[in-house]
């Protein structure tokens, strides 16, 4: 049953990201990349990551959805060319098919990360869950600056 | 015996390399950047697959918490870039910014 559910929302998030990818419009691209980003954040959430699943999709289907929909406005870009679109989306499903057996192989049978990590590294990774407030922090410095060095730019195209 | 973090491994690995395929295919540095996002989300998914299962995956958690962090980052500024790239020469191909350069 639970696999299931796994099989469900990794079929719906390959599928927005493939009609993403493939997609001839700059705004079906965006609206699927939105739609992607909700979907592995439900699956963050579902899998007991709340706080992880919530900042995924505050992040991505949030502000980068909004970014990327200025950015498009700004330029003005509205078409995506991917070159010969047949070509492509056969070595994608070629990609795909590849990965798939590959990766299936590979992690049916392997083990994951360690299940009790040395007690230095807990300690690290401890405090680090514990400053998690920070990263959001650099993650706002990081995007008022982008956003100051784009507001630069237009004003100064504007002066001259 | 398919399970659930063999499920989203996989879905991770593909998510990934089509990332990869789609930003070498691209004719766009708009759908590069998008590309380079749907990267971030295979490791993001790969990350938290590698925790399942166990009674605490607070390593994996953590470690997705940067993944997401260093990702949104990277692309903030890529798309200031873009923008800046945008206004320079009028195109987002980089084939026709290469022969523009020169």
């Amino acid at each position: 049953m639970v696999t299931e559910v796994a099989l469900l929302l990794s079929v719906a998030l390959l599928v927005t990201i493939i009609a993403a990818i493939f997609s001839k419009s700059i705004s079906v691209t965006v609206i699927m990349l939105f739609y992607a980003s909700l979907v592995l954040g439900v699956i963050f959430t579902i899998y007991q990551a709340v706080v992880v699943g919530l900042l995924h999709i505050t992040m991505f289907a949030g502000a980068m959805s909004v970014m990327l929909m200025t950015v498009v406005l700004m330029t003005g870009e509205s078409k995506l060319d991917i070159g010969n679109r047949k070509l492509a989306a056969l070595l994608a499903t070629i990609t795909i098919l590849i990965v798939a057996a590959s990766s299936y192989s590979l992690f049916s049978g392997a083990s994951s990360l360690p299940q009790s990590p040395s007690q230095s590294t807990e300690g690290i990774l401890a405090f680090v869950w514990m400053f998690r407030p920070w990263d959001l922090l650099i993650l706002v410095i990081i995007f008022a600056a982008a956003m100051i060095g784009v507001v630069n730019l237009l004003s100064k195209e504007e002066r001259a | 015996m398919i399970t659930d973090q063999t499920v989203f491994a996989t879905t991770a690995t593909i998510l990934f390399f089509l990332g990869l395929f789609s930003m070498f295919y691209s004719r766009n540095l708009l759908k590069t950047i998008i590309s380079f996002q749907i990267v971030v989300f295979g490791a993001n998914l790969a990350l938290f697959s590698s925790g399942l299962g166990h009674a605490s995956n607070l390593m994996a958690n953590t470690l997705v918490l940067f993944s997401i962090v260093v990702g949104a980052s990277v692309e903030a500024v890529a798309l200031a870039l873009i923008v800046l790239v945008h206004r320079a020469y009028g195109t987002l191909d980089p084939w026709k910014i290469k022969r523009l350069r020169h």
